[in-house]
């Protein structure tokens, strides 16, 4: 294996379920040491979860769902409730570059890990708190909650939903991941700043602030011209036709889009250029934007006799930007996230061969990223407060007694 | 030292159109990074004919889409296909720490300034190349949009979340750019990732984004539940656990989590204990999701008797995951993100001024600073006669002949 870019550094993480983890993840696959702290009092949920255990045998080390979020890293148990714990927390912070968080403001107090706190561990640390929608500002700052709620909070789901119906949820758990996404180049970035300054930081990530940044026509619309997009379907401002159309077969689904004339007659051939699509009311781009609800229906009558996957790339030969919406199964079986090198194949002592996701990004020098199995709970607990922390087998043995190592 | 000025030693040269190349230039440019934007001459980057337009005018300057994602950067035309415009590009790729494109896969070969002939000119050049599928693979020349690439990913299968009638229930689109941006985000942590590699080894590389890939990676939960527990996850309400979804209130929606046992007490302590939740179908999660259907009626019926500021206030009170759904414009106007100053007001000469998102996350020592973004090929003196070293009569020439 070659050098990997973060090789040197090292981060202490106390957060768990999406956000936090899938950045301490990035980081830990690109060689960062990743120190994840969990204990018997604050486990990560995701090891519980019940749907993703591996064969559904239910065990701390067998959640597909924890697994996803948390190889590349190592793993021990540290309970912050007791006042050793956080000491020991303090002296783990000490040698690390990051630290990660992302409690409910009050949990992170009681935890002792709000920046202040941390900061006196080690002044140039770089710290990230994710949370709802900030961990400064009015009584939000307080709140508890997960991704969703903070969607919601700024407009999303609002604007989610089919026109003229209710708001809906955008898919899974979205803020989560474009915030840790996000959190990713600004954490590099405050470490680079660092390098060149000496002075560390603390980055408070807001999942609905990024939400909202990811949102340009809904926010600029507003501010601009006063307008608040609510219910806004599948519609471009621009685009037509530009939806999911049915497929043969349950649930199956086709997303099209067509930004031009050359991709509208395209469209047509394929469609075997029927007498309708020659109607005055879809001759130009801005005829078909204006009729696009009856575009809709007459290509939807056509698709629905096809199968999703076959058209999508008889679509794609003849220039039409087309795409299945798959499902689970087709995602996993699909030849160009396998041929790419997406997926992964681990092969874990509990939960034996698995096929997981891999990063989502390739860097043309670092061809092997850090791969190893997500931890056990507490696996690499003898290393870490042995070694780095130069605790004796005796002291070990002590404060796992007296559950602190717990 | 200046707070936004954290990336003020890097020079970044983005050949991109539209969301996803654009995003990831203005990632660098608001913390301070030199951002050249590379637009065709005549019309420039698409973003600039797409609504929505400062006062429903179209006018290049007055795309709030364009004027959002290009904010810090300086404009130049040029159209490096043209010889004499690919011998100026590549002065710029020179001078360049990283090059940003998002072109189709292979048109920067085509052109003669695929990675190779990049890295040739500059050995420590950072390529971040953001496309719909990837440089490589079978689906390397599919077009790709925000809609295609999220409907593709198991997070667009998903979106909406808990269908009732898939028939009438078509997948949507995230609002936003939620593919592009995630694209864009994607691609910043890689030429990141890829500038700690260059200061250790003084080598540069070629970052290969894909916006699909990227989405797709947001579907964790979905994919484990197929490849760990061998259950194809479903999109339908019936297979998800009762109570996570938006809730009508008497003035609106909430949005409550009222999965886990302490949760639902807590809901339960908020409405007031009513007899109706004291039926044997809510004594614990496996029956409260059994019977679906039944229980989330009841529990509207009750939120619906109270506004939504009284149950978020008290609801948070107890310990309830309980917030409100908000409008855009709501949350544009709401007193938490005015008190974080989430926005930020800037003067544009032509489009006017107004509110911008000030950046993805808050940062104490160098936080993302927007400026205005620039006009079309305002920096054309600067960089061409300056940086470049034309002459005004080359740039004249240039000019007449359609390069710049």
């Amino acid at each position: 294996m070659g050098r990997l870019p973060l090789e040197g550094l090292r981060v202490a993480d106390f957060s768990w379920i999406i956000n936090g983890p899938q950045v301490a993840q990035w980081l830990g696959t690109m060689g960062a040491e990743v120190i994840k702290v969990e204990s018997q009092v604050y486990p990560d949920l995701t090891r519980l979860f019940p749907n993703c255990m591996a064969d559904r045998v239910r065990g701390p080390n067998r959640s597909g769902f924890f697994h996803l979020l948390n190889y590349g890293k190592k793993a021990i148990t540290l309970n912050l409730s007791k006042p050793r714990g956080r000491e020991l927390a303090y002296e783990l912070i000490r040698y690390s570059d990051v630290v990660i968080e992302c409690y409910p403001a009050p949990t992170a107090r009681k935890l002792g890990l709000t920046y202040e706190q941390v900061r006196a561990a080690r002044q140039d640390i770089v710290m990230v708190s994710v949370s709802l929608l900030g961990k400064t500002g009015l009584e939000p700052a307080e709140w508890v909650g997960w991704g969703p709620m903070a969607a919601s909070f700024v407009g999303m789901f609002d604007a989610q939903g089919y026109p003229g119906g209710p708001p809906r949820q955008t898919g899974g758990t979205w803020p989560d991941y474009a915030v840790g996404t996000a959190v990713v180049f600004h954490v590099l970035a405050a470490l680079r700043h660092r390098k060149r300054t000496g002075e560390g930081q603390w980055i408070d990530a807001s999942m609905g602030e990024t939400v909202l940044g990811q949102m340009p026509e809904w926010c600029m619309d507003y501010f601009m011209n006063g307008r608040d997009r609510r219910q806004w379907g599948n519609r471009d401002d621009v685009m037509a036709p530009h939806n999911t159309y049915p497929c043969a077969g349950e649930d199956k689904w086709i997303a099209i889009a067509v930004r031009d004339q050359a991709e509208w007659e395209a469209l047509c051939r394929a469609m075997g250029a029927p007498e309708w699509t020659r109607d005055t009311q879809f001759a130009d781009q801005v005829s078909r934007w204006k009729n696009r609800n009856q575009l809709d229906e007459r290509i939807g009558q056509w698709t629905r006799a096809h199968d999703h996957l076959v058209l999508a790339a008889t679509l794609q030969r003849a220039g039409v930007a087309a795409g299945a919406v798959l499902d689970s199964v087709e995602l996993h079986q699909d030849r160009q996230l396998w041929e790419w090198g997406y997926w992964w194949e681990l092969n874990h002592h509990e939960a034996g061969k698995r096929v997981l996701p891999g990063m989502p990004v390739k860097l043309s020098n670092v061809p092997q990223l850090n791969l190893s199995p997500p931890p056990d709970m507490g696996q690499h607990n003898k290393e870490i407060f042995g070694g780095l922390l130069g605790l004796s087998e005796e002291e070990i043995r002590r404060l796992t007694e007296e559950n602190v190592l717990y | 030292m200046d707070g936004s000025a954290s990336l003020s030693d890097l020079k970044v040269v983005e050949y991109a159109q539209m969301v996803s190349g654009p995003m990831c230039g203005k990632l660098f440019a608001d913390m301070g990074a030199e951002v050249i934007k590379v637009e065709p001459p005549g019309a420039g980057d698409e973003a600039r004919c797409h609504p929505p337009f400062a006062g429903d005018q179209p006018h290049p300057e007055k795309s709030g889409l364009f004027l959002y994602l290009n904010t810090s950067k300086k404009s130049i035309t040029l159209d490096p296909t043209t010889p004499t415009g690919a011998i100026l590009f590549k002065r710029l790729v020179e001078q360049a720490d990283i090059v940003i494109e998002n072109q189709p896969p292979g048109f920067m070969e085509r052109i003669g300034l695929g990675y190779e002939v990049l890295r040739a000119l500059n050995p420590g050049l950072i390529l971040a190349s953001v496309s719909p599928f990837g440089q490589s693979g079978p689906y390397r020349d599919w077009k790709g949009c925000d809609l295609v690439e999220w409907a593709m990913s198991l997070t667009g299968y998903n979106t909406p979340t808990l269908v009732v009638d898939p028939e009438k229930e078509n997948p949507l689109r995230a609002p936003g750019r939620a593919a592009d941006m995630i694209g864009a985000t994607t691609a910043a942590a890689g030429a990141m990732f890829a500038l700690f590699h260059r200061e250790a080894t003084g080598e540069g590389q070629w970052i290969d984004a894909p916006c699909w890939q990227a989405v797709t990676n947001t579907a964790k939960i979905e994919m484990a539940i197929y490849s760990y527990a061998g259950m194809p996850f479903s999109r339908l309400r019936a297979s998800a656990p009762a109570g996570l979804e938006p809730s009508r209130c008497r003035d609106g929606y909430v949005y409550v989590l009222w999965v886990v046992d302490a949760h639902f007490e807590a809901l339960k302590e908020l409405l007031g204990h009513p007899p109706a939740l004291a039926a044997d179908i809510f004594k614990d999660a496996g029956s409260r999701s059994q019977n679906d259907d039944i229980v989330r009626h009841i529990i509207q019926q009750e939120l619906a008797k109270y506004d939504m500021e009284h149950l978020v206030r008290e609801g948070q009170k107890l310990g309830l995951p309980i917030g409100p759904v908000h409008t855009v414009a709501q949350a544009a106007e709401n007193p938490h993100l005015e008190a974080r100053e989430a926005f930020v007001a800037i003067d544009h000469p032509v489009a006017g001024r107004f509110r911008y998102p000030r950046a993805l996350v808050r940062m104490t020592a160098t936080e993302p600073a927007p400026r205005r973004a620039p006009m079309l090929g305002e920096h054309n003196a600067e960089i061409f006669l300056g940086r470049l070293g034309c002459s005004a009569e080359e740039l004249t020439a240039m000019r007449t002949a359609g390069i710049v």
